[in-house]
């Protein structure tokens, strides 16, 4: 087991707030007017954030990277409910999972009756780095209103091994180049007071 | 003493034999020209010399500088001074081109026990040679190769080769898609970089590409092994009889 812990990093309405997610879960109202943007790095155990979007022009971004490694079992479970009209939520996960590491993610957009004209996105990403690695993605559309905008995607493989050889084929080690890979995968999707801890897990892990 | 020696070289795709008995010698400061038409294993042979896993080798030898190629992987291959420009290069999304280019530097020089490169020299090495071939800033910032035309991933292709300096060229289709500016540029930049130690092995369909550049040998490649070899007006007389009379 790793002993550093899932960072988390919440800026509601200007106020930050930065620590790791309790394990009961979180759950944030995000008020008429208001943005949200959550920044999640599970590296163990479980994370539940559900964010509810009270009022017209509530918006939210969720950002999450999971690395999961050795024999971890994982759970992370994203939920947004749009409970009022336009309102707007985009979720951006990505993974990395090795060894024998399961992770399980759930990620739901729910928009009730009342939910017109809201628009909703999620995607996931996740790059497995051995055979045994699992993750397993239930994406969840909730929808019951009719003029909405909803996507998600969600794409699960192993290291483009294409581009590994490109890489390798120029003079760059094998670690490295999947180093540069993965690391180009989550690119996006961080803030940079994350990085540290994700490089130290890369080394020793990927 | 040999550059590059291919003795018998077997290599196959799944159950497909594309490499049969296939065998070259290239000495140092030859460039070597390898025609012949679609599916003949140019590219198979290309990409087994830069080691590429989708291929097995079945038999035969390959050796580079007195060592055994075939023990070696794709980086440590490159490191020792092979090169490929692709036919079709990959796109890598989110990899900067220019910090992939002082990443492979940096590579090369570890490997030969040098310290990374600084930024001034960095900048200082690439610019002349990114200007020569046409290569602006704007695509050095973007992901390499993404959204990149059909040209521009062959130039591209060329700046590394031109940057990277190896001691052995292998250029695949380098003129496929290419206007006469285009082909004009890169030819430059090949005979820019000939030398007494470096060799090239440049793979095409056109005797156009050898307008600018003369090359030692002309091979005839077909169904996985050389047929002929000839001088550089071999090119002359295929243009004009085509492939026919070696099946
Ligand atoms: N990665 C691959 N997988 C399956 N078949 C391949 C692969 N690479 C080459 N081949 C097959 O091997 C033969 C030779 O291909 P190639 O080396 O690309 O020829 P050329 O470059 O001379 O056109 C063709 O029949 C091609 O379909
Ligand atoms: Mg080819």
């Amino acid at each position: 087991m790793t002993s550093i812990d899932n960072l988390f990093l919440m800026t509601l309405s200007g106020q930050s707030e930065s620590g790791t997610v309790p394990p009961e879960g979180r759950r944030i109202i995000v008020p008429a007017g208001q943005h949200v943007d959550i920044s999640l790095l599970l590296l163990h155990g479980n994370a539940d954030i559900h964010v509810v979007l009270t009022g017209k022009q509530a918006s939210c971004r969720i950002q999450t990277l999971y690395l999961s490694c050795q024999n971890n079992r994982n759970n992370l479970n994203l939920e947004v409910i749009h409970e009022s009209p336009e309102t707007t939520s985009e979720q951006i996960i990505k993974g990395i999972v090795t060894d024998t590491a399961h992770t399980a993610f759930h990620g739901i957009i729910r928009m009730p009756h009342q939910a017109q004209q809201c628009v909703g996105s999620q995607n996931h990403r996740a790059v497995l780095l051995t055979p045994q690695a699992v993750v397993m993605a239930t994406p969840e559309l909730e929808i019951y209103a009719d003029d909405v905008q909803c996507a998600h995607g969600s794409a699960i493989g192993a290291l483009d091994t294409a581009a590994l050889f490109y890489l390798m084929s120029r003079g760059i080690a094998e670690k490295t180049a999947r180093h540069i890979l993965l690391q180009a995968m989550i690119n996006d999707s961080l803030p940079p007071s994350f990085e540290p801890v994700v490089q130290e897990w890369m080394a020793q892990h990927a | 003493m040999a550059l590059l020696t291919i003795e018998n070289l077997c290599a196959r795709v799944g159950d497909k034999e594309i490499l049969k008995d296939f065998s070259l010698t290239i000495n140092p400061g030859e460039v070597h020209v390898i025609m012949g038409p679609n599916g003949s294993g140019k590219s198979t042979l290309a990409n087994v010399i830069a080691g590429h896993p989708a291929y097995e080798v079945t038999g035969g030898r390959l050796m580079f500088k007195d060592r055994d190629v075939l023990k070696m992987t794709p980086d440590e291959r490159a490191n020792i001074g092979i090169f490929l420009a692709f036919q079709s290069p990959t796109e890598l999304p989110g990899v900067g081109s220019a910090l992939f280019l002082k990443t492979a530097l940096n590579a090369k020089r570890q490997a030969a026990g040098e310290k990374d490169i600084d930024a001034v020299s960095f900048m200082r090495r690439l610019r002349p040679r990114a200007t020569a071939l046409g290569i602006t800033d704007d695509m050095l910032k973007r992901a390499l190769n993404v959204g990149f035309s059909g040209g521009e991933k062959k130039r591209m292709e060329m700046l590394q080769m031109a940057f990277l300096e190896p001691d052995f060229c292998m250029l695949d289709e380098i003129d496929s898609g290419l206007d006469i500016d285009a082909l004009h540029t890169v030819s430059q930049a090949v005979n820019i970089m000939r030398e007494s130690h470096r060799s090239f092995l440049l793979i095409t369909h056109f005797q156009r590409l050898l307008n600018d550049i003369t090359p030692d040998y002309i091979h005839i490649m077909m169904d996985g092994r050389i047929v002929k070899t000839g001088d550089k007006t071999l090119a002359a007389t295929l243009e004009e009889k085509g492939y026919d009379i070696y099946r």
